[in-house]
């Protein structure tokens, strides 16, 4: 049989490929063309000449941006709560999937499971207003609370050390439920046959969990661990910028509000960029060394 | 299959009334409001007159960019841009401000509103890169403009840049509406028999005997957070960041290099301490401050001058706020920041296509005719003249109704304003605070002199860092986590972050301003 050249492929299979145009499209626009605006991280960006009318300056804002002593603080800030995503939040929604998984009355679990999705439908704006509320130490429940069982009240928001705590916290009320999707359809891919095949050799549920549930999902585990360590970077601005105060700035600033504060509010868009980008690089250099450790250890990797 | 088809015919039943409601809501409100209002106001007797006006001039539409709030929701038939129509036949569209970022990103966006609601510090941001028009080169199509600039000069002043060039007009008139004040409980202070506190030391002594009659209360109460020092910095004779010195006008200071800010922010510690003012000051909303003030849980404030009317409509009979004297911080004379001036100005895009009706606008709202219509909005329809004096209708009850119903004194829609339009609505006994108020200004203003492009650029970063620093410190000395004993180190550290390059681009920006005013 003759093999088809690939216009003829094409020409066979247009009707599915003109599927996939809507998304293209989008890439192109929202993804890849605004990528050529990373050049004004090289210039002195004029916002009314625009693009072809400012000059070049070199790697004059990136400099500027790695001797800034408050740079480190923003960078450190921003690790620090990528690490504690990676830590807390991306285990979260893993577990409550066994626990799901685990749960025999199937109604009851359906309702749990519905549940735990909700918060997930509030946006960030609504959260943060309604932690705001709650944690605050003159009228917030939380405090109201604390001090009914004779404890003294917090300063949630007003001090720096609990920041990353209520920031992390939130994420995993907000995500966790919404997250087990994923997980609860690798569950249902893994074969009865092997819970029934152990069972057969006397494990019990902690056993089955640990040596089918597991390795059943791992592969899924692996490839959403390999896309969390890509937007560890990526800390939620709108949250970080309506919890943050000046009370509690030495944790709460971020590169994107820092980004926000400085390209936006102060009008250095170039500067703001070059930050930008340098995050953007290092989280690339984040992806490919996991990529590679993932490839090494085990077989499961992104590329 | 069935339930699918079900489901089907739900949702799009479903979507149906969603889509009917929507348009149902929004459609109909506005026609049942708008019939009642000319009712309400009865005949409007200039109609026949009108022939006999000039000609008016060729039709045109511009687009203005303004602020979007919540407390005077911006409306399209508001009757300013209704009366601009009828004056000037320049129908306005108006855009608006979703946040602090709009403006950048109505310029970065190619497609500039023709005429743009703008504050100073944006203005020297934009302005040199190009985006707005130098309005002293259009200034022969602007005769208005031109006389209330030389007829302003502290206006002028603060709009012509280094070079020379005025990208924008700062409107003016109406700065006494927005000034902040001191106000207190004067039926709370009568009944226990507490004397005004005339000090920051009595000040603490009578939130101390408040907090004793009411346990629960924070008796000072505010919520500008870290901002609250411009308000209370005057009192110890600075404020916060860069100004020009109150000893010598000729010299910048950076305020919290002053020994009296040290006070100040001891005092504020001390105040915290003993839950004088809420612990979390620094968080606290227009919500929780007017939950706070109307329940007896707050007893002294700073706002500004127009709450206090606001709030005494809300409390309960038989409460009242009361203008209150700044206390007197340092030194023997009570002060409040200066203020009776506004920020807010109007700049014209370079990229207009109307910009000859961006120009005639300008001159519409600056002239003494456009002065009063967008002051008082037009005899019949908003008020009548009664006794020689002009009383506004009856459905304008308080001052904010005047931007509520109609948009007067909201951003760009007037340039000069007539203040007795606001005051005539300021019922007799709330009118105490506007006439004592301007008694207490600072000597000096919290202004800085324009800088130019490089000078901006170089500083911004700078400015963002020392910002950053000491918002950060002063809370932390102020929630105790770093002892007072280490207030020096803080103020050494300042250099650190970049205050002598700060001080040293003002100082030379301030040299500049005061050689050109020679």
């Amino acid at each position: 049989m003759r093999r088809l050249s690939v216009l003829d492929q094409v020409k066979r299979d247009r009707v599915y490929l003109l599927l996939l145009v809507p998304a293209l499209i989008h890439y192109i626009m929202f993804r890849y063309a605004p990528m050529f605006g990373v050049a004004v991280s090289f210039m002195d960006f004029n916002l009314f000449k625009g693009f072809w009318g400012s000059p070049w300056v070199g790697f004059k804002h990136f400099e500027a941006f790695f001797t800034n002593p408050n740079s480190w603080n923003v960078v450190r800030n921003n690790l620090i709560l990528g690490l504690y995503k990676l830590i807390f939040t991306f285990p979260a929604p893993i577990i409550l999937a066994i626990l799901f998984h685990e749960m025999r009355w199937k109604k009851y679990r359906r309702f749990v499971q519905s549940v735990s999705y909700l918060p997930y439908f509030l946006s960030t704006v609504v959260v943060s207003s309604l932690l705001i509320m709650l944690l605050s130490p003159s009228t917030g429940f939380v405090n109201k609370a604390l001090i009914s069982f004779g404890y003294e009240p917090i300063y949630f928001l007003q001090k720096a050390e609990w920041f990353r705590t209520i920031f992390i916290a939130s994420d995993i009320w907000v995500g966790a439920g919404y997250g087990t999707i994923i997980f609860l359809a690798a569950m249902a891919a893994i074969d009865p046959q092997l819970y029934e095949a152990a069972r057969m050799d006397g494990a019990g549920r902690w056993k089955q969990t640990i040596h089918v549930t597991l390795p059943g999902i791992m592969p899924a585990i692996v490839i959403m661990f390999i896309m969390s360590i890509g937007s560890v970077l990526e800390i939620d601005f709108v949250k970080a910028f309506l919890l943050g105060n000046p009370a509690n700035m030495d944790t709460a600033d971020i590169v994107s509000t820092y980004v926000y504060r400085l390209g936006i509010l102060g009008g250095s868009f170039s500067q703001a960029s070059a930050v930008d980008i340098s995050m953007a690089v290092f989280s690339l250099l984040l992806v490919y060394t996991t990529n590679r450790i993932c490839r090494r250890l085990g077989d499961t990797s992104l590329w | 299959m069935k339930t699918n088809k079900l489901t089907l015919s739900s949702s799009i039943l479903l979507l149906a009334l969603l889509v009917s409601a929507c348009s149902g809501g929004s459609g109909s409100a506005p026609e049942e409001t708008e019939p009642t209002e000319p009712a309400a106001q009865g005949e409007q007797p200039e109609q026949p007159e009108q022939p006999a006006e000039p000609a008016l001039p060729e039709e045109a539409t511009i687009r203005i960019l303004t602020e979007n709030s919540t407390a005077w929701p911006p409306k399209e038939d508001w009757g300013v841009w209704k009366w601009v129509k009828e004056e000037t036949n320049i129908t306005v569209k108006q855009e608006l401000m979703t946040g602090p970022e709009s403006l950048a990103l109505a310029i970065s966006s190619g497609d500039m509103p023709d005429i743009l609601s703008v504050f100073p510090s944006e203005v020297s941001k934009y302005g040199p890169q190009g985006a707005f028009v130098d309005l002293s080169q259009h200034m022969d199509k602007m005769p208005n403009v031109k006389a209330f600039l030389d007829a302003h000069p502290g206006v002028k002043e603060r709009v012509v840049t280094p070079t020379g060039e005025i990208y924008s007009i700062i409107n003016d008139g109406a700065g006494e509406g927005s000034q902040m004040v001191w106000f207190y409980r004067d039926d709370i202070f009568a009944k226990h028999n507490l004397q005004v506190p005339k000090t920051w030391d009595e000040l603490y002594t009578v939130s101390k005997q408040l907090k004793e009659l009411y346990p629960d209360s924070y008796p000072f109460m505010f919520r500008h957070g870290i901002g609250t020092l411009d308000t209370f910095g005057p009192s110890f004779n600075f404020y916060p960041e860069i100004h020009p010195d109150p000893a010598d006008p000729t010299k910048v200071k950076f305020g919290l290099e002053d020994p009296n800010a040290k006070t100040l922010v001891e005092t504020l510690g001390k105040f915290l301490a003993e839950e004088l003012i809420p612990p979390d000051w620094l968080t606290m909303d227009y919500k929780a401050w007017t939950q706070f003030m109307s329940n007896n849980q707050a007893f002294i404030t700073v706002q500004f001058i127009g709450q206090i009317e606001i709030m005494n409509n809300q409390l309960p009979e038989g409460q009242h706020l009361k203008f209150m004297p700044p206390p007197i911080g340092v030194g023997d004379k009570p002060y409040l920041p200066r203020g009776g001036t506004e920020s807010y100005g109007m700049a014209v895009a370079s990229t207009s296509k109307n910009m000859d009706a961006a120009f005639r606008y300008l001159d519409y709202v600056f002239s003494e005719k456009g002065k009063d219509i967008q002051s008082w909005g037009k005899e019949g329809e908003t008020y009548t003249v009664v006794d020689g004096k002009r009383k506004f209708n009856d459905n304008y009850k308080e001052p904010n109704d005047l931007r509520i119903i109609s948009g007067i004194q909201t951003a760009a829609t007037y340039g000069w304003f007539d203040f007795n339009a606001w005051l005539s609505l300021v019922k007799e006994s709330e009118q105490e605070a506007y006439v004592e108020a301007p008694k207490y200004r600072h000597p000096v203003a919290y202004s800085r002199a324009a800088l130019t492009p490089d000078e901006a650029a170089a500083v911004a970063p700078l400015n963002d860092q020392i910002w950053k620093f000491w918002t950060g410190e002063v809370a932390k000395f102020i929630y105790g986590e770093r002892p007072m004993s280490e207030w020096e180190t803080f103020v050494a550290d300042l250099s650190k972050n970049g205050l002598n390059e700060i001080k040293a681009t003002y100082q030379a920006a301030l040299d500049r301003q005061i050689a050109n005013t020679k």
